[in-house]
C-alpha cells in the first residue's frame, strides 16, 4: 500500500543544462540519424522525448518510487504524455520540478497507478509539461 | 500533410539505459525480466515513444510537435522489430492530429497514442 499522503509531494526545482553530448547520446539510443541532430551544439534542436532523460537528471522516477517505498520490480511505465509550449534548444538551462499528482488503485488493489507531473521552464517561460503514469503490480512488488 | 506513414526499427536496449537514466534491471537483466513474468528483457517504452517522436520530427521538422501522448499497451522484448504508424485524424487550425500505433512484427500492439503537430513557425497566428 503506497502512502496516499504522498499525493501532492513536489520536488524543489533544480536547473539542468541541455548538454550537446547528452543529446548526441540520446539520439544514438533512439536511432535518430536525421542530419539536423548531428553534432549538437548551442542552439541545436533537441528530440521531443529527450525531456524524459532531462527529468531523470533532476529527480528520476526510480528515485521517486524509492521515496514511496515501491521496489522497481513489478513496476511498468503505463502512460507518458508531453505538451510542448515553446521551443527549447541545446545550451538552454531548464528548471525542472516534479509533482505526485495522484495515486490510485485498480482491480481491488492488485494494481496501483502513480501519476507524476513534470514542469520544464526556461527562465520565466514554461516550455513543456509532462505526465507519467507508473503501474505498480502489487503482487510483484511484494514478492 | 501526409495521411499515414509507417516505419520499422529493430529495438535494442543497452544505449537507452545509458541515455535515459532508466536503469530498471527489467530492461537489462534476463533473470529480473523472468521474475517479472517476461521471457526476455523488456524494451523501454521510452524507446518506442522516442521512435514515434522521430517519425513526427522526420516528417514535419524539429519544432513541429505540440503534443505527444502515449499508452504502453504491451511490451516489446529484446530483439523484437517494431513498426510505428501515424495516421491523420483531422486538421484543425493548421494543427495535424494524428493517431499513433506501434506493433511488433509478431503482431503484438505495444503503444497507442495521439500527437498534435504543426509545420508553421511557433508564435505565428
Amino acid at each position: 500500500m503506497i502512502d496516499r499522503s504522498c499525493i501532492g509531494f513536489a520536488t524543489t526545482p533544480t536547473t539542468v543544462r541541455i548538454d550537446g553530448w547528452r543529446v548526441a547520446l540520446f539520439c544514438q539510443a533512439i536511432g535518430e540519424t536525421d542530419p539536423v541532430y548531428r553534432d549538437p551544439g548551442p542552439g541545436s534542436p533537441v528530440p521531443p522525448t529527450f525531456l524524459k532523460a532531462l527529468e531523470s537528471e533532476h529527480f528520476s522516477s526510480a528515485a521517486l518510487l524509492d521515496m514511496l517505498g515501491v521496489p522497481l520490480r513489478g513496476v511498468l511505465h503505463a502512460e507518458q504524455a508531453f505538451e510542448y509550449l515553446a521551443p527549447f534548444y541545446v545550451g538552454d538551462v531548464v528548471d525542472v520540478s516534479r509533482t505526485v499528482a495522484d495515486i490510485y488503485d485498480k482491480k481491488e488493489g492488485a494494481l496501483t497507478f502513480v501519476v507524476v507531473d513534470t514542469q520544464y521552464r526556461v527562465g520565466a517561460l514554461s516550455v513543456a509539461q509532462s505526465r507519467q503514469t507508473i503501474l505498480v503490480r502489487n503482487s510483484m512488488a511484494a514478492a | 500533410m501526409k495521411e499515414s506513414f509507417p516505419q520499422e526499427i529493430e529495438l535494442t536496449v543497452g544505449p537507452v539505459a545509458a541515455a535515459s537514466g532508466d536503469h530498471n534491471s527489467l530492461h537489462l537483466d534476463a533473470a529480473v525480466a523472468r521474475a517479472a513474468g517476461f521471457d526476455r528483457p523488456v524494451v523501454h517504452g521510452m524507446l518506442t515513444m522516442g521512435y514515434a517522436g522521430r517519425l513526427l520530427t522526420g516528417q514535419f521538422g524539429t519544432d513541429s510537435v505540440r503534443a505527444l501522448e502515449v499508452r504502453f499497451t504491451g511490451v516489446a522484448k529484446l530483439g523484437d522489430k517494431v513498426t510505428v504508424r501515424a495516421s491523420l485524424a483531422k486538421v484543425e487550425d493548421g494543427i495535424g492530429h494524428y493517431h499513433l500505433r506501434a506493433r511488433t512484427t509478431a503482431g503484438t500492439e505495444i503503444l497507442t497514442g495521439r500527437a498534435r503537430v504543426a509545420r508553421r513557425p511557433r508564435g505565428a497566428v
